[in-house]
């Protein structure tokens, strides 16, 4: 499913492809756990990756940032394409590539230290800011991520002393601080109450304007609100690649069609 | 249909059990009551400023334990800070670096052994490289022999706390582009930075009433020095050498020695464990 | 636009500039190197040990072990006392404190209420806390005269008829002496055998605890069918880690073992330990034969104290797996 097949796909999505998965197959030591993916994650929209517990959607995720090489016997083959370079084989480091794909986890993971240098922490890794421009900095990041009016009296307490819902939205702060391009979602709203999840996704409607995204999520009411176009996938392969909207009212495969009506799940 | 002696027999006999195990916990209460009893009784009897600030005197005269304090003080201080950054080190191999690598096993196992080794092999192997090469015992030495004695306790505590902080906090920093290195020091380190000072103070406490590792590599000094290159007196050799003396005022200031160490003994492990305990509750 | 610019959000492109990989290789290294440094710490205490024991070994050889004479005037040394002594009195304190130690982790785990389990978990454990040489004075001075005036005369004439175990508890009460010497050992072992055994106790999942109460089991039927089963490997490794704590001991033994290079029948007799016999007579000894039988004995207690360890990790490790 591309460009060739469905130009009307592209077309409504309106810009090129950020990132280009062709024939990407995932191993843990000798088990594969994704077989041959292709999909295309187009610029500035929101793709949902969703499926039944084990179908790969995190692996896949994962590979996008290369975050899965902290871990041994676990090996990607194939190409992620972004830019023009296959990011797996790139000479370019992990930690330059993460630079640019930034990620938000299920569970919301503060550093221990102040909110400000949560956001700081980042930033710094790159840039040598003055105190003025990284104040400007934090407080543009905490904007974006709808949480300043509600930590601005309290910078410098410590980030584990927010909420669930304020430390996630504290995590995306920390992850657009650093400017990616593409920011990839696991599950973000899963460890949180609904009040917390409507903001969030507000939130995620909001990035798309800069950022390409990606969200992995289990719950289909979360994709169908949010998402452009979705990838349903099935024990390590991908089913079926559409928008959104065509994906849940009349989807082309069977599978698909009995994972959103809830046969299975 | 059970007959009622069958269940009696049964119920007097755990009992019978049960008895014995508070019997047991009663009797380690006890012997802690009559041991820190005694010392506390002993002690307080010859704590007086002399002790302070007076030299061990020879037998018959009054005195102090002046230079044994400080000579523990300093070779303790010294020990800390030769163990700790390489323990600190090897602990975070342990738990970052080497996680996945065969390499790490046999440490883990070896540290191991060393956390419950002699330490009068310790005080041997010391001796060996730095009295007999050398040719003259002295304060480096026993420190180096107390140093060997903490690397295992921090070695361990470290990797420890390091193994508590999630690998979801890690990712996270790997995931805005943190170098690993920097992760660890910055992140990984800070997280865990409450457990890995209790095990230092642990050490500390653990060190502090060494005796056997001392005893031929510092030895002993009757009189004040300053000076590391040379013997160097220390509470618990000099505590061996009054108790078993035959002086009494020697007994007297070996009673008062055990009491300062084991007060600051355990005046170190509860402030640890304070400082476990305010962590936790946060 | 290449791999290392960024386009920002507003558009404009900006370089990054990552912060460097040599971080990386440079704490490696440092890690890495301190690791090994600990291996080199017990490779070398080992070679140093068989270094300075050489002399020894070369004129004594294997029946080093089998001789009891130790004398420094005509040069003959034996470990057969020192080594029997260490044995015996790491035996008896492991025959008092186990049931002790295992008595107190039952009593903390099965009846204990909760509020007072964790005080008195404390308190145990520091016992554990108080160094050796506090123990050594403790017993010099206030056990053995005890002991001399109470018990070792009661156990002396209690026996004195009986065959066999007359020799055993044979007078004159000293004091101090073997059993003297066990008795502290096992004081000081008697914490590590509760609080390792306490922790592999707590966890046995309760279910099964429940289960057993609620088929009517007693209290004592529980632990016995129950809990001690289930951590079986981890009691044994606890047994054998304070074993080899036990072995090692020098201050707390030195004190009151009598220091007589002698096998005796009765445990009321003076003896000695490898470690007692090293602590006092390192630094008085003479000549090259006399300072290295006693690293000889060194490198001895040394070897036996790495394979009970050992063993002890391997069990503790094989109950670790098996939850």
């Amino acid at each position: 499913m591309n460009a060739e097949t469905h130009p009307e796909v592209v077309r409504s999505a309106g810009t090129k492809e950020k990132i280009s998965i062709r024939n990407l197959s995932f191993y843990y030591d000798q088990s594969k756990a994704l077989k041959n993916i292709n999909l295309p994650l187009y610029d500035r929209t929101v793709t949902a990756f969703i499926g039944p517990s084990g179908c790969g959607k995190s692996t896949l995720l994962r590979i996008l940032n290369r975050i899965y090489e902290l871990y041994p016997k676990q090996r990607a083959e194939g190409e992620v394409m972004m830019d023009g370079e296959n990011i797996l084989t790139s000479k370019e480091s992990a930690d330059s590539l993460r630079s640019k794909v930034g990620m938000v986890f299920q569970k919301p993971t503060p550093f221990p230290m102040s909110i400000y240098d949560n956001i700081a922490f980042g930033i710094k890794l790159y840039e040598r800011l003055s105190k003025a421009e990284m104040d400007e900095r934090v407080e543009s990041a905490l904007r974006r991520a709808a949480l300043w009016d509600e930590v601005k009296d309290k910078l410098h307490t410590s980030g584990q002393g927010l909420s669930g819902g304020q430390q996630q939205r504290l995590c995306i702060a920390r992850t657009v601080a650093v400017r990616p391009e593409v920011i990839l979602f696991d599950e973000p709203c899963s460890a949180l109450d609904p009040i917390s999840t409507a903001k969030i996704e507000e939130l995620i409607d909001e990035l798309k304007a800069d950022y390409t995204i990606a969200i992995v999520t289990h719950n289909m009411q979360q994709a169908a609100r949010c998402t452009s176009f979705a990838a349903f996938m099935y024990l390590g392969e991908l089913i079926e690649f559409d928008t959104t909207e065509k994906l849940f009212t009349s989807p082309s495969m069977p599978k698909t069609q009995e994972y959103i009506t809830g046969r299975f799940g | 249909m059970a007959t009622s002696a069958l269940p009696a027999r049964r119920r007097v006999r755990s009992k019978v059990f049960m008895g014995l195990s508070i019997g047991s916990a009663l009797l380690g209460l006890t012997m802690l009551a009559i041991i820190l009893g005694t010392l506390i009784f002993k002690g307080v009897s010859g704590l007086n400023l002399a002790v302070f600030t007076e030299m061990t005197p020879p037998p018959g005269e009054q005195g102090g334990l002046l230079n044994a304090i400080f000579g523990s003080v300093v070779m303790t201080v010294i020990a800390v800070i030769i163990g700790t950054p390489i323990s600190i080190l090897a602990g975070t191999y342990l738990a970052e670096y080497g996680r996945y690598r065969r390499l790490s096993h046999v440490v883990r196992f070896i540290n191991d052994i060393l956390l419950s080794a002699p330490s009068i092999v310790v005080g041997l192997f010391v001796y060996e490289i730095l009295v007999a090469t050398l040719g003259h015992f002295s304060g480096i030495a026993g420190a180096v022999a107390l140093a060997i004695l903490v690397i295992p306790i921090v070695v361990r505590t470290t990797e420890d706390m390091l193994r508590l902080v999630p690998d979801t906090l890690r990712e996270a920093a790997s995931s805005i582009g943190t170098p690993r290195w920097k992760m660890i020091v910055s992140i990984a380190y800070r997280a865990a930075r409450t457990g890995i000072t209790t095990g230092v103070l642990l050490s500390v406490a653990r060190i502090s009433g060494e005796t056997a590792p001392l005893l031929f590599t510092a030895l002993n000094n009757q009189f004040w020095s300053t000076n590391l290159n040379a013997p160097l007196a220390s509470l618990p050799v000099v505590i061996f050498q009054f108790a078993l003396s035959p002086y009494e005022d020697w007994q007297q200031l070996a009673w008062t020695g055990a009491l300062l160490i084991t007060l600051s003994v355990l005046t170190l492990s509860i402030f640890a464990r304070m400082l476990t305990a305010k962590k936790a509750q946060r | 636009m290449s791999m290392s610019e960024t386009l920002t959000a507003t558009g404009q492109i900006r370089p990054k500039a990552s912060p460097s990989p040599i971080g990386d290789r440079v704490l490696h290294a440092l890690t890495f190197g301190s690791a090994v440094l600990v291996l080199l710490v017990l490779g070398g205490v080992f070679v140093s040990l068989v270094h300075g024991s050489l002399p020894a070994l070369q004129t004594f050889g294997f029946g080093f072990l089998t001789t009891e004479s130790w004398n420094p005037a005509t040069d003959i040394f034996g470990a057969a006392a020192p080594v029997y002594g260490t044995l015996l009195t790491s035996a008896i304190a492991l025959v008092i404190a186990v049931p002790v130690g295992l008595g107190i982790s039952v009593f903390l785990t099965e009846l204990c209420p909760n509020w007072l389990a964790r005080p008195i978990a404390i308190a145990i454990e520091l016992l554990a806390g108080i160094p050796s040489i506090i123990y050594g004075i403790w017993g010099l001075f206030v056990l053995a005269p005890f002991l001399q005036r109470t018990f070792q005369p009661f156990m002396i004439s209690v026996f004195h008829d009986v065959p066999v175990l007359n020799k055993l508890f044979a007078g004159p009460p000293y004091g101090i002496g073997v059993f003297t010497a066990a008795l502290i050992l096992s004081i000081m072992i008697l914490p590590f055998i509760s609080s390792v055994t306490r922790d592999v106790f707590e966890t046995v999942p309760s279910v099964l605890k429940e289960a057993a109460y609620g088929l009517g089991c007693t209290t004592w039927e529980v632990v016995r069918n129950v809990v001690i089963p289930h951590t079986r490997a981890g009691v044994i490794g606890a047994i054998m880690l304070a074993l080899g704590r036990a072995l090692g001991e020098t201050m707390a033994v030195t004190f009151v073992i009598g220091n007589a290079h002698r096998i005796s029948a009765s445990i009321l007799a003076p003896g000695t330990t490898i470690s007692a016999t090293i602590a006092n007579e390192f630094t008085e000894a003479t000549g090259d034969i006399y300072t290295s039988s006693l690293i000889l004995l060194g490198l001895i207690l040394f070897v036996v104290t790495f394979i009970v360890l050992a063993a002890a990790r391997f069990m503790l490790h094989r109950m670790e797996r098996g939850k």
